[in-house]
């Protein structure tokens, strides 16, 4: 590819360039559809198979009792590993997994959790306005107290958040700067 | 040439012939833009003076084929990664700190320490992690106001050329060697505490104005026999000698501009670089803010400073001058006119006689000198007379501060303005106490000297001798954050706390304490001044209880504050309610009323004409340097200087009649002889200069500070010469001439031309007294679009030019909130500077003796914004809330909104700057501010991810916004209260206040713009019915 490009003549690396900017734009645009592109279903495997269907659904623990700062900050956190040991110091011991999590903890050390919904660098998405103006975790996250293994529900995309701020009833913000700065 | 740079050159030729010939001579940015000069009149017409498609290297066409080439290799790189993403990790606490909400900002109070002003900061934390510095608007002295070094010095925490570990230093015989390996700390101590047995010890610091650092100093000092030398490139000896010889006290006085009616400054540059620059410019802003009453500033200037550039009347002189302008006021005052106590005591009138016809000498306007006189007396108790600073250090400096401590004297000055008993304690610096070290190393009594927060083998001359001294002692030992010019005469590097790593405080004025709290652990191996001297003598048993007792310097501070601070301002608080209370506020207790003190007489019988021939040398620090310290820090050498607008470089300064005469343009190199040495400098061609002076800036030509500061510009401390063991900054005689050749200086003013439009409005006075809105011209304007609808909050912010005093600290914050990169000094040279906001200055008035006017310029956020109309893609819009809003991920880089814009704020990234940040440089990045890619526009945001914080908190806290819960970074630096913020919908808020005044209006008015930045006019105070050629330009006409 580079070499061709090179070598070759002005008209010659334009018809490429025309050919390339056509498959890449139609292309992602059919995956975007399907919210492909998007990551919509992505699914990586956790260092630790956290389950929320077991904690959430079945034993009905609050989300902001281990993402506490939902409420007050831009980000919804990751719980320290000390929220963890607040109940597995006598829950569930023998389980391999929560050996794993108490050897971190006890030496002081953290566990890698793979990042699943992810916003580009541009965009700047708050937690805690959603939450104060009373939006579900679930119309973004999917029904997550159902989710052995935790995915992207949506596609997370610009069209879908300006969807959902552009209902009258929402009275949301739709200045460029609402999220991008 | 190719054929498409012929095109171009025939385009802009035709653009040329096209453009309005007509200028508004009144104001004028530089000397080439005042000559019209057709080379400068083709670079104002080109918005961006240089692009990659034209820059031929190769054959011809290359530069475009490869540029092609870059976007297709690009586009194919998208097309792939639309599907694949890449693997975040997110690591969560071990243990969740308590104070830590992700994303959610923490503020410490501390203190900075500049080597003669203490400054009360609010640390800014993420993560526990410092990101930004401002001003503690509690804080008794600078009140929220801070100064571009304040702010700057965050960098170099995270400076990757910090030294992380104990170094040694393997010097051999002649002390030449430059072999550096790593110590460890035990080898370190156990080797001090042998020598240290050995006696003839010497410490040797910057001025300690830390209580608790003169404690561990004073104890250490005790211990082991050691000697405690204070010393300061601007050590402010000279204020304190004379103080000691006209009171029989020598520390510095405290002075309040706040409470002046008129001010006199010679030389003495207290908005800028004297002394405390920050606290003095908020006083001074403070007494101007009664425009009614404002006080009157008359500078007496030989350098271009900018106490001589804020001045309602600024009168160039030279060096030899400065005592006759004091004396010479002093005989009108006293003798002329027979005021004052000391009218008719003859020694006085002997004293005065030499002086009687200064005016004429001076070649001034009898009637000005007059006039000066009349106000001083009307306002005796009420003015101020200052001097002081490097341009005063000539031979005669404490002559000089005899006669204007005489002056105040005589005006009843002292024990009002000037409180004597309220000054810095700390600041203690002195060139004789080290020149007595320097004789002692040649003896040979001292045998180990601990060097710390100071650098003087970079800024003394080497006709003072420290270097070779330093190289007779057995071991030196130098603390730290670099292996720079001194610390390399060391055989031991002792890694330092950053200020930010460390505990301290500061004794800010006689009975005011400020904490100073660390931010962030300690990044590297590294041990407080405090620490390894309280180290030294636990391990050789030696010394007080306090110093071999505790365990961390935390401790020994606590127990200073508990036993010598808690007792004399705690107000009968118990100590932990008193301590807490601390760490909230910043600061504790209060300065106490002073009362006037004796002069002696005898002293002024010393003070006599100086008489002088030839050019004479001025030294002066910078705003962006002062005296070199932070040389490493690329804001502040990317940060052009308020007067002359150039950086990444030192110069000599000439007057235009010297350049005429000697055949000098801009940047040409010349040859100055100073003291039997010759140093080649560029020049640049300054208005308002005195013909007979050459004005050099020092804090340049480091050799070790690191990649950003080695090598920029001439260490012109070595243009020093030492008379009687004291430096001569002023006043030296010196030889010019032209090498004709040329050298480029980095100078972005002449890419923010504005083409002769009402820019500035500046009234006198009196003018304004009759009407507020003098010496504006209103247009009317109509549009033929609907206006924007502004329902809720509609921003605005309203810069008031009677406080602006150009002093860059609005930049500096701006650059560190919004994650501004330094593009270096070539990129500035092709006018691919940055900055989001600059201060423009233009010149008015004889360019001879020109003023100067300032103008903070940032984008204006346009209601009918001409950015907005021309972006094909729409990544520039209008918000619902008034602010022009950038979207980066949107803009495909067409410039054509940057092309379109009136005011030239616009800035396009043409690399990947933050992909060049080196780590950990990268943490002072704010990550509420997205990182700029290349090929994206990017301008002022007017800090709306600050204002979107704060419409949270409120929303989260249910109530409404208040005016000044939060403001821009720009606003909160200003140390002058010239910008102020806030929501122009809400009729109570200050800012809508302020654009109902009648001084104000918008610039470029006539396109109907309807900018929300809005303008207050200047006034000055300077006895004048009108501004001199005013005003030229409602006459024109044609346009309204």
């Amino acid at each position: 590819m580079h070499q061709r490009f090179s070598a070759g003549s002005l008209s010659f690396a334009l018809s490429v360039l025309a050919v390339a900017a056509a498959f890449a734009l139609t292309g992602c645009d059919q995956l975007h559809k399907l919210g492909i592109g998007y990551n919509r279903g992505y699914q990586p495997d956790q260092p630790i198979p956290f389950d929320h269907s077991v904690h959430v659904g079945q034993n009905k623990i609050q989300c902001q009792y281990c993402h506490n700062q939902v409420e007050r900050s831009a980000h919804s956190n990751i719980p320290a590993l000390s929220t963890c040991m607040n109940c597995h110091l006598t829950v569930k011991t023998d389980s391999p997994h929560i050996q794993k999590l108490r050897d971190a903890y006890d030496k002081g050390k953290s566990i890698e959790w793979v990042n699943v919904h992810m916003l580009p660098d541009f965009v700047h998405f708050n937690h805690s306005a959603h939450i104060q103006r009373g939006v579900n975790c679930q119309t973004c996250h999917g029904p997550i107290e159902t989710m052995q293994k935790v995915y992207q529900y949506e596609t997370l995309s610009m069209g879908w958040c300006v969807n959902c701020h552009r209902q009258p009833e929402n009275r949301a913000p739709l200045n460029c700067s609402t999220c991008h700065n | 040439m190719s054929e498409m740079n012929q095109h171009d050159h025939d385009h802009e030729n035709h653009d040329h012939s096209a453009a309005p010939k007509e200028r508004d001579s009144r104001y004028w940015l530089s000397l080439d833009q005042w000559a019209q000069d057709p080379e400068f009149q083709k670079m104002a017409e080109q918005e961006f003076q240089s692009s990659p498609l034209r820059e031929s290297d190769g054959e011809d066409g290359w530069a475009r084929r490869e540029f092609l080439k870059l976007m297709g290799a690009s586009l194919a790189m998208a097309s792939a990664g639309c599907i694949r993403r890449p693997v975040q990790k997110i690591i969560p606490y071990n243990k969740q700190p308590e104070e830590v909400t992700f994303a959610v900002s923490n503020f410490y109070t501390s203190t900075y320490f500049d080597g003669s002003e203490a400054l009360g900061l609010l640390v800014r934390t993420r993560e526990g992690r410092p990101l930004k510095i401002e001003g503690n608007p509690k804080h008794p002295m600078n009140l929220g106001g801070t100064s571009v070094r304040a702010q700057a010095h965050i960098l170099s925490l995270y400076d990757p050329e910090r030294i992380k570990t104990p170094i040694r230093n393997l010097l051999n015989k002649t002390k030449t060697n430059r072999d550096t390996i790593t110590a460890k700390w035990e080898e370190i101590d156990d080797a001090v505490v042998k020598q240290l047995a050995k006696g003839g010890v010497a410490i040797l610091t910057g001025s300690v104005n830390s209580p608790t650092g003169r404690a561990v100093i004073g104890d250490f000092a005790q211990a082991f026999g050691a000697r405690h030398v204070q010393w300061e490139p601007l050590a402010h000896e000279e204020i304190r000698e004379g103080q000691k010889l006209s009171y029989g006290d020598d520390s510095l006085p405290f002075y309040r501009f706040d409470k002046a009616k008129v001010i006199v400054s010679v030389d003495a540059d207290f908005l800028g670089t004297w002394l405390m620059p920050t606290t003095f410019s908020r006083q001074f802003s403070k007494a101007r803010k009664d425009i009614a009453n404002m006080p009157k500033l008359v500078a007496f200037d030989s350098a271009y400073s900018l106490t001589g550039a804020n001045a309602d009347i600024r009168v160039r002189i030279k060096p030899s001058q400065q005592i006759a302008v004091v004396m010479g006021l002093a005989h009108e005052i006293i003798v002329k006119k027979g005021q004052t106590r000391f009218a008719g005591n003859a020694s006085v009138k002997s004293a005065l006689d030499p002086f009687a016809n200064v005016a004429s000498q001076l070649a001034l306007e009898p009637a000005l000198f007059t006039k000066l006189a009349d106000d001083l007396i009307q306002n005796r108790g009420k003015s101020l007379i200052v001097a002081g600073g490097l341009p005063t250090l000539t031979a005669q400096s404490q002559d000089l501060q005899v006669a204007v401590n005489f002056l105040n004297s005589a005006l009843d000055n002292d024990g009002a303005t000037v409180e004597g008993k309220n000054g810095l304690p700390g600041v203690g610096a002195s060139y004789s106490a080290l020149a007595s070290l320097v004789n002692d190393l040649n003896k040979g009594t001292i045998k180990t000297v601990i060097i710390h927060g100071c650098n003087p083998v970079y800024a003394l001359p080497e006709e003072f001798g420290f270097a070779e001294a330093l190289k007779k002692a057995e071991m030196v030992l130098y603390t730290g954050d670099r292996n720079d010019e001194t610390g390399r005469q060391a055989h031991f590097v002792i890694p330092d706390h950053h200020s930010l790593e460390s505990w301290g405080d500061a004794e800010i004025g006689r009975g005011v304490y400020s904490i100073h709290q660390p931010t962030i652990r300690p990044m590297y191996d590294t041990r407080s001044l405090g620490l390894t001297l309280m180290t030294w003598a636990y391990m050789a048993k030696r010394g007080s209880k306090r110093l071999t007792t505790y365990e961390t310097y935390y401790d020994f501070l606590r127990s200073v504050w508990k036993e010598e601070i808690h007792p004399k301002v705690g107000k009968g608080q118990a100590f932990e309610d008193f301590w807490e209370n601390v760490l909230q506020e910043g600061f504790a207790g209060s300065l106490a009323d002073s009362s006037a003190r004796n002069f002696k007489l005898e002293a002024l019988s010393g003070v006599k004409p100086v008489s002088s021939q030839g050019y004479e040398l001025v030294l002066y620090p910078t705003i962006a340097l002062g005296d070199g310290r932070l040389a490493n820090v690329p804001w502040l050498q990317e940060l052009p200087d308020p007067v002359t607008k150039i950086c990444w470089d030192n110069y000599v300064c000439l007057s235009l009649a010297t350049a005429e005469k000697m055949h000098v343009r801009e940047g040409h190199l010349m040859e100055i002889s100073v003291n039997g040495k010759k140093h080649k400098l560029p020049a640049h061609i300054q208005p308002g200069l005195h013909d007979d002076v050459l004005a050099v800036p020092v804090g340049y030509g480091r050799t070790a500070a690191g990649k950003v500061g080695n090598g920029i510009g001439l260490n012109t401390y070595q243009m020093v010469s030492i008379q009687k063991g004291l430096p001569i900054f002023a006043g030296a005689k010196a030889e010019i001439s032209n090498t004709k050749m040329k050298y480029q200086l980095a100078n972005p003013q002449g890419h923010h031309s504005m083409e002769g439009r009402q820019i500035v409005v500046e009234a006198t006075l009196k003018e304004y007294l009759k009407d507020p809105g003098a010496g504006m011209h209103k247009h009317h304007v109509f549009s033929i679009w609907p206006a924007h609808a502004y329902n809720g909050h509609k921003w605005g912010m309203a810069i008031d030019l009677n406080s602006c005093t150009g002093c860059n600290a609005c930049a500096v914050a701006c650059q560190s909130e919004n994650n501004i990169p330094v593009v270096g000094k070539k990129y500035v040279i092709q006018g691919r500077e940055m900055h989001w906001l600059r201060v423009d200055r233009y010149y008015v008035g004889d360019p001879a003796n020109a003023q100067t006017v300032f103008q903070p310029m940032m984008c204006q956020h346009c209601a009918t914004a001409p950015c907005e109309t021309v972006c094909p893609v729409a990544a520039t819009v209008h918000s619902s809330e008034g602010l022009n809003d950038m979207v980066y991920n949107r803009c495909v880089g067409t410039r054509y909104c940057s092309n379109n814009c009136p005011y030239k704020v616009r800035r396009f990234n043409w690399f990947n700057y933050a992909k060049l940040i080196e780590k950990p440089m990268h943490l002072a990045l704010n990550p509420d501010v997205t990182v700029r890619v290349r090929g994206v526009m990017e301008k002022c945001t007017m800090c709306v991810h600050r204002i979107k914080a704060g419409k949270s908190k409120a929303k989260l806290e249910n109530r409404e916004l208040q005016d000044g819960e939060f403001t821009t970074a720009c606003a909160q630096a200003c140390p002058t209260d010239a910008i102020t913020f806030g929501d122009i919908n809400n009729p109570e808020s200050r800012v809508a206040k302020l654009f109902a005044e009648k001084r104000q209006y918008a610039v470029l008015e006539e396109f109907h713009t309807a900018p929300n930045v809005r303008y207050l006019s200047k006034i000055r105070n300077d006895d004048q019915e009108t501004r001199p050629g005013s005003h030229g330009h409602d006459s024109k006409g044609g346009h309204s």
